[in-house]
């Protein structure tokens, strides 16, 4: 998939599965990002429906309370596209863009005003303005500082306000406290609130960018040991080259010997290359399986798979070859035209059994036989045992292996 | 005498391995061909009994010169890698490919192969099956596929959602889940893949 490996590079390392790609919690961000704003919007809305409260308590009539309100929930809307933009910031500087943000300005200022002029509350004169100043995408000690000083500004507004209601200049009996506090405490909120998003942001692109480097890593180090291996090899070749045509004159069965001998180790180059660069290949029994019939319906064969639920407790070191062994037999004799692979547990053991029908007519590969002596040899390692059945139309392998042996 | 055509866009390895067929007594290189193209051409007007195919050619691969010439013409199919990508095997067999093995092996067993092929038979070299049944399962479920095939010849999303009776929202949906499963950026990149794995 994405070429990334996991786990250690060394030798005796178990293959382990690969990671997952690197976007796989890109939802979990995504979910993260609306639960923020939703909850900034929530203490705005929170608070407007407050100050509605607050007005209508204070015996003003209906309609000021209904102006309040409408207007405070447009004001909540102007806010919207300022927090939408917040989610995409990069955290460089960037140019105050007007077309944004000068429409959601000039609406809490209006807001405020209008809001004022009804309750005589300084509180509701400038909440609006600071709460959605602070949504505009300043830098971080900028806005530290701001959300201070506004924050200050508007204890000494509560303060203000609630010495007007005592005198009871202010229209306003009760219930003035809860407004004062979140009031006061809306814009420190909402920093907090934008503040935890940014950190996430920031942990997110560390692990995006920690994945990368771990694959980096991987890659340099996989072609370090490529360059060994092949520089290794081609020195011994190279030296194996200048002997034969030393030789080729005076000794011609010699420098033969040294060609063969080069050969030799052309093959085991490629076998090493290859077993670097299959080294952590690795998939669940149940997946080889899997591939497995597909591979042997894709030859034209009818296939099926008896597998039980647990197949991956199954241990993987022996049935893998063995699978690997068996399918590419039935591929290679051709001819058949059922398979069946089974893998069951039965008591103790772990059964692995395939079946194909034969056919006669077609010519019996070269190298028979090889292959079955290497998974007898696997079997018994493991505790186990190969049985061989040659029906007069059916031909079928099977291995047992005990549950415990690993 | 076997009659075999060579494909191989690598100059120096298709008239080595010409040579060293040669020498077999019951093997007869009747063409050499550097591209697909060439290789169907030829096939089709010297009817060889067996083709020997790289898989890696520019234009036209190996499976798709087999693919192209097995309604046509009554050969035989040897594929040769140098890399099998996953899910090439499965391509091959269901191409009707006899014989398939790595670039690497001897000439005289690629001559064995070809005798085996001839006759009837067919080869899977174990390194080729090994690998292919290490392959990763195919992650995307029968919709997303659905999706993806539907889609495979830039398909808008509405079509796809017609196609399969389905709000073009929820296509989008598959769509986005389809890249974050397969770790690609674009449908495209995403139909490309998933046909080169065999999943389409």
């Amino acid at each position: 998939m994405s070429g990334t490996y996991s786990g250690g590079v060394t030798a005796d390392i178990a293959p382990e599965p690969r990671s997952l790609p690197v976007r796989s919690t890109s939802r979990g961000v995504r979910v993260t990002w609306w639960y923020t704003a939703s909850a900034i919007m929530f203490f705005e809305l929170t608070l407007v429906l407050t100050w509605a409260a607050t007005v209508r308590a204070g015996g003003f009539d209906i309609l000021p309370t209904w102006a309040v309100l409408i207007g405070g929930l447009l004001w909540c809307g102007s806010t919207v596209p300022l927090i939408l933009a917040y989610r995409h910031r990069t955290g460089e500087p960037t140019a105050v863009q007007w077309r944004i943000i000068a429409l959601p300005i000039s609406t809490a200022i209006a807001y405020g005003v209008f809001a004022f002029a009804l309750s005589g509350l300084g509180l509701l004169l400038v909440v609006p303005l600071a709460q959605t100043l602070q949504l505009l995408d300043w830098p971080r000690s900028v806005r530290l500082r701001m959300v201070l000083a506004v924050t200050a500004l508007l204890v000494c507004l509560w303060i203000v306000d609630a010495h007007a209601v005592d005198d009871g200049s202010l229209d306003i009996t009760a219930g003035y406290f809860p407004v004062g506090f979140l009031s006061s405490g809306l814009p420190v909120m909402t920093v907090l609130s934008l503040w935890w998003w940014d950190v996430l942001i920031a942990l997110d692109r560390a692990r995006v960018s920690e994945a990368r480097l771990a694959a980096t890593q991987e890659r340099l180090s996989v072609a370090t040991d490529v360059h060994d291996l092949q520089g290794h090899h081609l020195q011994v070749i190279a030296l194996q080259l200048e002997l034969t045509e030393r030789l080729l004159r005076s000794d011609p069965d010699a420098a033969l010997e040294q060609l063969k001998a080069a050969r030799v180790s052309v093959d085991e180059a490629r076998q090493g290359t290859r077993d670097l660069a299959t080294r952590f290949r690795s998939v669940p029994l149940r997946d080889e399986l899997a591939n497995a019939r597909d591979l042997l319906r894709a030859a034209g064969i009818v296939a099926e798979n008896v597998v039980d639920s647990d197949v991956n407790g199954a241990p993987a070191s022996v049935f893998g070859p063995v699978i690997r062994e068996t399918t590419t037999n039935v591929l290679r004799h051709g001819g058949g035209k059922h398979t069946t692979l089974t893998l069951q547990r039965a008591g103790d053991f772990w059964r692995y059994e395939i079946t194909n029908d034969t056919d006669a007519a077609v010519p019996t590969p070269a190298r028979e036989g090889t292959g079955l002596d290497g998974i007898a040899r696997r079997a018994e390692e493991a505790g186990g045992e190969l049985e061989i059945v040659r029906g007069e139309s059916e031909f079928t392998v099977i291995v047992t292996v005990p549950v415990a042996a690993q | 005498m076997i009659r075999v055509l060579i494909a191989d866009d690598e100059g120096m390895i298709r008239s080595a391995l010409a040579a060293l067929l040669r020498l077999e007594g019951d093997i007869d290189v009747i063409a050499e061909c550097s591209d697909g193209l060439q290789a169907v051409a030829e096939a089709e007007r010297l009817l060889p009994d067996v083709c020997l195919l790289d898989l890696e050619m520019p234009g036209m691969d190996g499976v798709e010169v087999a693919e192209k010439l097995r309604r046509t013409v009554a050969t035989r199919f040897v594929i040769v890698t140098r890399h099998a990508r996953p899910g090439v095997l499965r391509r091959a067999l269901a191409a009707g490919v006899s014989g398939f093995l790595p670039k690497s092996r001897e000439a005289g067993e690629v001559a064995a192969v070809i005798r085996q092929v001839a006759a009837g038979g067919r080869y899977i070299d174990p390194e080729i099956a090994a690998d292919a049944l290490s392959d990763e399962r195919c992650p995307l479920t029968i919709r997303e596929l659905d999706v993806l095939r539907l889609g495979q010849h830039g398909e808008t999303t509405a079509q796809i959602a017609r196609a399969l009776n389905l709000a073009p929202g929820t296509v989008r949906n598959h769509i986005s889940l389809v890249l974050t499963k397969l770790s690609v950026d674009t449908r495209q990149q995403a139909v490309i893949m998933a046909k080169e794995r065999g999943w389409i």
